[in-house]
């Protein structure tokens, strides 16, 4: 094993503070936004301080609850679908 | 041909040079020349003065193969990189065949850019499509030859399209000068010159050859398809058609829909793919909203696409390289095994989320930015939420099932990667950086004027590009449970170009299989007993004595028959093969004639 990969997988065993040091980020951005505004705005709610924040969260947590959950099992067939059926 | 005119060395003249010669080239030697058309085509395109170069005479008609300008241009000059780290990533490869098809492919790339008109376009286009077509199958399994089969069908069928709407096109014009149409003045042949490229761009349904046929390619020859055909068909429409609605709303069509069939993707190189989709989404919207700016965002997001997203296939390659597939329910946990493709992969994937140091940053946002400054909100939402799917999926998703995910895999047995692969794919990722931190390096190219200029680093982008991928990030940590990938088949408008296909091959093996077993009885019944009649007459007129008159024409009545005979042998490939011997020499009789 390399010594980057060492290094990697040294870090796999440190998930907590990762995922702390990103809560911590994900807050820093979200202050930071309450200062920086946008120099012209897109539509009127990105505005407010957040709101990529949430559009991001949002847009993510519905796309993959949605995509997975309700698309996913109506659209899916067995992964040799197309060898059994042609 | 006459490519070489006025000092322009064609690329493509590099590239089929190179195509002809290596069959006959022994020993390994020949690898190192791989590198020199790609070469020559940089050193060209980095030099080559804008104007008009290289006219041939085919069929009565002027082909223009060399339209340098800015446009053409910077399409080239990305091709050109693009085309040296895909060889030198493909330089371990002893398959010669792999190599010519990349080159007839590549050289196909080049025509195209620099065509001006549609017969030469027409003819590079189907160079693309052949070779590329190769570069599937020479992955030499079951599911690659289908996969190449339905490709090519998918294509001839695209390429049909363009050459009805250009032979329409000249019958009412009088020429193939291929140049830009005023969206309000369209003709039907144009929509059907515009359905010709929005095959080969992808544009949603026109589009599941792609996420059908890209992860069937060789492990190389995949590199080269996921930067040219969607490109070039870009380019094509950027040249003749900015500024059609259509486009507007069918390349925000494809963004969303790209990202969403990726987030439920398990294969990591169909999830690429259908990124392929939503990536050219973005071009595609840019090209149809049709301001300086956006159509600026196209084209410097088809430049940094080509670069990270050759780089992605290069990651992905790797896997199935090393690991033997690219299912991410099969791997997983293989980081400290393979950490620098994981690097480079995060680069380029970094790239096409658009996070700020990389090459999508300075490119995604221009054509967001653009769509929102002509007013174009909801198209510009709809490209911010398919900017999230991004991040999801190729960001974090793939690299985190297939490097991360399950705790450290050291039993599945890895093939080592050559010391070339790894060159090639930090040659990618060092342009994206590089990109990403002087825009300008890629700015200073763009072919329209825009009123203002556009500045990606100001405080404001960098934070809301944090912002929106920093909670795309925590969204996956979130529902990370839910979107595991399962091994499973989603069905795609693929679907539904089978169905087409089955009913194609249903209705010529019953219905028309009847009409002609009818058709040979009545042969048989009428056309045989005339014969016999026919016969009789000629016995009689036989015994009558005129026996060397008779004699001659029964031997011509015996070769005729032998000849008919040979031409139905039941085998439909050479059915097919006379059929289009036959429609190549009508066509060049009514070019001829008309």
């Amino acid at each position: 094993m390399s010594l980057f990969g060492m290094l990697l997988n040294w870090l796999r065993g440190k998930t907590c503070i990762l995922a702390a040091l990103f809560f911590l980020a994900l807050a820093g951005l979200v202050g930071a936004n309450v200062f920086i505004r946008p120099h012209e705005v897109e539509f009127v709610y990105d505005a407010y301080p957040g709101f990529w924040a949430l559009f991001g969260l949002v847009g993510g947590l519905a796309m993959v609850i949605i995509m997975k959950k309700i698309v996913q099992p109506m659209i899916s067939r067995g992964d040799d679908y197309y060898e059994r059926n042609s | 041909m006459s490519a070489i005119a006025s000092g322009f060395v064609h690329p493509t003249v590099g590239f089929y040079a190179l195509a002809l010669v290596l069959p006959f080239l022994p020993g390994k030697a020949w690898k190192w020349l791989l590198l020199i058309p790609p070469v020559v085509a940089i050193w060209s395109v980095m030099t080559i003065e804008p104007g008009l170069y290289g006219q041939a005479s085919w069929l009565g008609q002027t082909l223009l193969l060399g339209r340098v300008d800015k446009m053409s241009l910077i399409f080239a000059q990305v091709f050109a990189v693009m085309s040296l780290i895909g060889m030198v990533y493909a330089l371990h490869v002893d398959d010669k065949l792999q190599h010519i098809m990349a080159c007839v492919y590549v050289g196909g790339a080049f025509g195209c850019t620099f065509a001006g008109d549609f017969l030469t376009l027409f003819i590079f286009w189907e160079f693309m499509s052949i070779g590329s077509t190769f570069l599937i199958w020479l992955a030499r399994n079951e599911r690659s030859t289908k996969a190449g089969f339905r490709y090519f069908m998918y294509h001839t069928i695209g390429g049909l399209f363009l050459l009805i709407g250009l032979l329409m096109r000249y019958k009412a014009v009088g020429n193939f000068d291929f140049d830009h149409v005023v969206p309000t003045q369209m003709m039907a042949y144009d929509w059907m010159i515009l359905l010709g490229f929005c095959v080969n761009a992808a544009v949603v349904p026109l589009h599941a050859w792609l996420p059908d046929a890209y992860p069937e390619g060789t492990v190389t020859g995949s590199v080269f398809m996921c930067a040219f055909t969607t490109k070039t068909a870009v380019y094509v429409l950027l040249r003749g058609f900015h500024g059609v609605e259509a486009l507007a709303i069918a390349g925000t069509v494809m963004c969303v829909y790209g990202v969403l069939y990726a987030c439920i993707e398990n294969n990591a190189r169909r999830i690429l793919s259908y990124h392929i989709v939503s990536q050219v989404g973005y071009m595609v919207a840019g090209i149809g909203i049709g301001t300086a700016m956006t159509m600026n965002g196209a084209v410097a997001h088809a430049y940094a696409h080509i670069l990270y997203k050759g780089l992605l296939f290069m990651g992905a390659g790797c896997l199935l390289y090393a690991a033997g597939t690219t299912k991410l329910d099969k791997l997983g946990g293989l980081v400290h095994r393979m950490p620098w493709v994981m690097a480079l992969y995060m680069v380029a994937a970094l790239s096409i989320s658009g996070m700020p140091l990389f090459n999508g940053f300075i490119s995604k946002t221009m054509t967001i930015v653009g769509a929102a400054e002509a007013h174009r909100t909801w198209l510009a939402v709809c490209m911010e939420i398919a900017a999230v799917g991004t991040f999801l999926s190729v960001g974090i998703k793939l690299p985190y099932f297939a490097f991360w995910g399950k705790p450290a895999n050291n039993t599945m047995e890895l093939k080592p990667i050559p010391v070339n692969m790894y060159v090639g794919m930090a040659m990618g990722a060092v342009l994206c950086i590089a990109q990403g931190v002087y825009p300008d390096m890629l700015y200073r190219y763009l072919p329209f004027e825009m009123e203002h200029a556009y500045h990606p680093w100001t405080v404001w982008h960098v934070l809301q590009s944090l912002l929106l991928l920093g909670f795309s990030g925590l969204a996956f940590y979130i529902t990370r449970d839910i979107i595991t990938p399962h091994a499973k088949t989603n069905l795609d408008f693929d679907f539904f170009y089978r169905l087409i296909g089955r009913g194609a091959l249903a209705l010529v093996s019953k219905p028309l299989a009847w009409i002609d077993d009818r058709w040979t009885e009545a042969y048989r019944v009428a056309g045989l007993g005339g014969l016999l009649t026919l016969a009789r007459g000629t016995v009689w007129f036989d015994t009558k004595g005129i026996d060397t008159v008779v004699d001659g024409s029964a031997y011509t009545v015996q070769n005729v028959g032998v000849l008919s005979a040979k031409v139905q042998t039941g085998r439909l490939q050479e059915y097919l093969g006379l059929a289009a011997a036959l429609g190549l020499g009508i066509f060049a009789l009514v070019w001829y004639l008309a």
